[in-house]
């Protein structure tokens, strides 16, 4: 996660069109970078920023909407916004039910797709740093013993040392040493920090 | 009679005239011969007028015949026998009023009065010791003894001829001679001269050289000689033969000799009598005597070949005749005639009025045609219109957002360079929109066709602008095979593009329900033309369509009109070409147009 700043990605067979868009998204100091068609974007694109994609529906080749179950099947959290000079409604619906932001038509309102890109992005953000922070437990869990797992599980399900010795067949002591050892590997402060990162993950 | 006191036949002696002899004859000189026989008969005494003609006057008249009046009046002194001497025209009105019994006149004049006056001859004059009477008028043709270039009568074409007047017996017989020998003395000679009486004058011109022949009667030239007024060998007589008695040189053949004929009114009973009378007439001392009339046909002869006096009318009425007796078959070729004028100007008139006709129907058949033509671009139109309203959308959308940057870029106070980009972009979209508008009211515009020499790559290009959006919206991938070199063609650029617009959207309707949407235009140049093709990967054509694919309102499409592809084949046709269609081996139709190269390239 080297550049966090957000970037408009703007993906339309029409060199002017695309061009306009990204010069109306700069205007408001976002970074753009734009492709012709859904194949190049696909080509070159790194999912190591919050994102958000504009695109046209209809594209010679890969359409909009394929692209956007092309991301929806990589799992990606990128946000697509799409523009299209001929909206049709079953259209629409299709690109709603496939979880677009919006569907826009043009020529478009300006704060609207400006408004929905901040949005997208927003949503991309948030998106991206719950995805890290699971990435970090997970690898902070792969950190743990078996034992200390077993621990941790008696742990957040809130049961007492003395308990969890017994229900493990072990020391106090032991369940003490491993207790300390979980809550450092974790990073966690306290015990009911420990249970809100771990969650449900165990 | 001697032969020269008749071959001079018609005259006036006096002064006169050369042709009008009759009228300057000065009036009728009415002789009572032989008075004395008046007074012993008295007043019951009938009087018998005798007509003579009178070539050198009344007197020499007189003194001629007085021998065979004294004969008369004292044979038949029941009657009076008087002598009317005057020139032809004189015995023509006598004879025309009824004054006249009897009449002595030459051969000539005799056989026109038969015909005109009912003359009948009851007996021919005849000398004693002279020619027979039946043989006895000639004429002679002459020239100068040392005039070498002519030889004989057919040589006097081209030459200046001499003679007394056309109405003498002498000339007449010489002009049926020569007429025999293919010389017509009116129309062959350089010139004719007719130089009065006496006949001396003709013999004076050839001497002179005024003329280089004369013609006059037989034995002039031999008395002439005998008067010492003509030197022996001084002339030549052409076509000569001898005329034993009394010796003289001729030209022509022989003629009978003067008639004694009775007119029509007088009776038989006198004129038998007055036969009688001459016929007993002893020779006088003239030698003249009076014989059975002899045989006047050769004279008939000379005046029918010649077409004078009674067969005039053959050369005057020789052509109404021949009409008349025609008549029948002239009218009928008249009425064919007729017939066949009114039916050449029925014909034309027709002619002229089914072209005028024609030329309308050509010029509604032209509006129609624009008309079709014009509803065919906007059909086309309409069934390109949300593509071409996306490809203005397209450059509104971007103005839009390049207006907006722009203004959020002031706002902010961002970089000028970045606001001139903004605004250039706005101009060059406008232009793009403005274009595509400008495209498409030329191809829709109503207009005259426009024939001209054209490049088919501008008008593929010109389509290929026009439909690229229509081919997008559809999600059709189009493509176009370079087509480099092709020939120019003679064709209106209009419906040429509207040819190709038509098998392009002919070609993205045919793929709209497939799986794999691609067309592709092609074109290639072959050696007497270019062929176009536009290929597509749609189903193809079904058996059950392809023979009426070019039918007007045929249609395989729920709201085509039909009119694309008629319209196409019969725009390509018009310019010389040809449009056929084939189904691919590899799946799709192909439509191939074929379009003839211009005459004169481009310069």
């Amino acid at each position: 996660m080297t550049d966090v700043s957000p970037l408009v990605l703007v993906v339309d067979d029409d060199p002017a069109l695309r061009d306009s868009i990204a010069f109306l998204v700069t205007s408001v100091g976002y970074d753009c970078r734009c492709f012709a068609s859904a194949e190049e974007f696909l080509g070159d694109w790194r999912d190591d920023r919050p994102a958000c994609l504009v695109a046209d529906v209809r594209m010679p080749g890969m359409s909009g909407l394929e692209l956007q179950k092309r991301l929806a099947e990589s799992k990606s959290g990128l946000g697509v916004i799409f523009v299209t000079g001929h909206g049709d409604v079953p259209m629409a619906v299709r690109a709603m039910r496939g979880g677009a932001i919006d569907f826009l038509q043009k020529p478009f309102n300006d704060q609207l797709l400006l408004d929905r890109v901040r949005e997208a992005l927003a949503h991309s953000a948030a998106t991206r740093a719950t995805a890290a922070e699971r990435a970090l437990v997970e690898t902070r869990l792969a950190r743990l013993t078996a034992r200390e797992r077993d621990v941790l599980r008696q742990v957040v399900a809130g049961k007492a040392n003395k308990q969890i010795a017994a229900d493990l067949d072990i020391s106090i002591k032991t369940v003490e040493v491993h207790r300390h050892n979980v809550m450092d590997k974790m990073e966690a402060a306290s015990v009911a920090e420990l249970a809100r990162s771990v969650g449900d993950r165990l | 009679m001697a032969v020269s006191g008749f071959v001079l036949v018609i005259m006036s002696v006096l002064r006169s005239s050369r042709f009008f002899l009759g009228r300057l004859f000065p009036g009728l000189l009415f002789l009572a011969a032989l008075s004395w026989s008046t007074f012993a008969h008295g007043a019951d005494v009938r009087e018998i007028r005798v007509g003579v003609l009178a070539y050198r006057g009344a007197d020499r008249a007189t003194d001629s015949w007085t021998g065979t009046f004294t004969h008369l009046n004292r044979a038949l002194p029941q009657w009076h026998f008087t002598m009317a001497a005057g020139d032809l025209a004189f015995l023509d009105t006598e004879a025309a009023a009824g004054r006249l019994d009897f009449i002595i006149t030459n051969p000539g004049h005799y056989v026109e009065l038969e015909t005109a006056y009912g003359a009948s001859r009851i007996a021919t004059v005849e000398s004693i010791g002279g020619p027979p009477p039946a043989a006895a008028v000639a004429a002679t043709v002459f020239i100068r003894a040392d005039q070498a270039g002519i030889k004989d009568i057919a040589d006097l074409r081209g030459r200046t001829l001499a003679a007394v007047s056309p109405e003498t017996f002498g000339f007449r017989q010489a002009w049926r001679e020569m007429s025999e020998q293919g010389v017509d003395p009116f129309a062959d000679s350089s010139k004719l001269r007719f130089v009065g009486f006496p006949a001396d004058n003709v013999v004076e011109a050839v001497r002179r050289g005024d003329a280089d022949a004369g013609i006059v009667r037989a034995c002039l030239i031999e008395s002439m000689a005998a008067e010492g007024r003509v030197q022996t060998g001084e002339f030549r007589v052409l076509a000569a033969q001898s005329l034993p008695t009394p010796g003289c040189q001729i030209s022509t053949r022989l003629y009978p000799d003067w008639p004694f004929a009775k007119l029509a009114g007088t009776s038989d009973a006198l004129a038998k009598q007055v036969a009688q009378a001459l016929l007993s007439m002893p020779a006088g001392a003239d030698g003249q005597s009076w014989t059975v009339p002899v045989d006047y046909h050769s004279v008939h002869d000379l005046y029918r070949i010649l077409k004078l006096g009674p067969y005039q009318a053959l050369a005057r009425r020789g052509l109404s005749d021949l009409l008349w007796q025609y008549r029948h078959w002239l009218a009928l070729f008249g009425l064919g005639f007729l017939w066949w004028v009114i039916h050449v100007l029925r014909v034309q008139v027709l002619v002229r009025r089914r072209t005028e006709e024609l030329r309308a129907a050509n010029e509604t058949a032209r509006q129609h045609r624009e008309e079709l033509d014009h509803a065919g671009r906007l059909s086309l139109v309409g069934e390109m219109a949300s593509g071409l309203a996306h490809e203005i959308n397209q450059p509104l959308a971007a103005i839009a957002n390049y207006a907006k940057g722009c203004l959020r870029r002031l706002e902010s106070r961002g970089e000028p360079e970045q606001i001139v980009h903004g605004l250039q972009q706005i101009a060059a979209q406008a232009e793009r929109g403005g274009d595509i508008v400008r495209r498409m009211r030329d191809f829709v515009r109503k207009r005259p066709v426009d024939i001209k020499l054209v490049r088919m790559e501008q008008v593929i290009e010109e389509a290929i602008m026009l439909f690229t959006p229509v081919a997008r919206r559809k999600q059709v991938e189009l493509r176009l095979t370079p087509c480099p070199h092709l020939p120019a063609v003679q064709a209106d650029p209009v419906q040429m593009e509207e040819v190709v617009l038509n098998l392009l959207q002919n070609a993205v309707d045919a793929v709209e329900s497939s799986d794999r949407r691609q067309i592709e235009l092609s074109a290639a140049a072959g050696p007497a033309g270019l062929t176009l093709s536009v290929c597509d990967s749609g189903p193809g054509i079904s058996p059950a369509s392809i023979d009426h694919l070019f039918e007007p309102f045929f249609t395989t499409k729920p709201q085509g009109l039909g009119l694309g592809l008629s319209l196409c084949r019969s725009i390509v046709e018009s310019h010389g070409g040809r449009l056929w269609t084939e189904n691919r081996a590899e799946g799709g139709a192909v439509f191939h147009v074929f379009l003839p190269a211009a005459k004169e390239p481009f310069r």
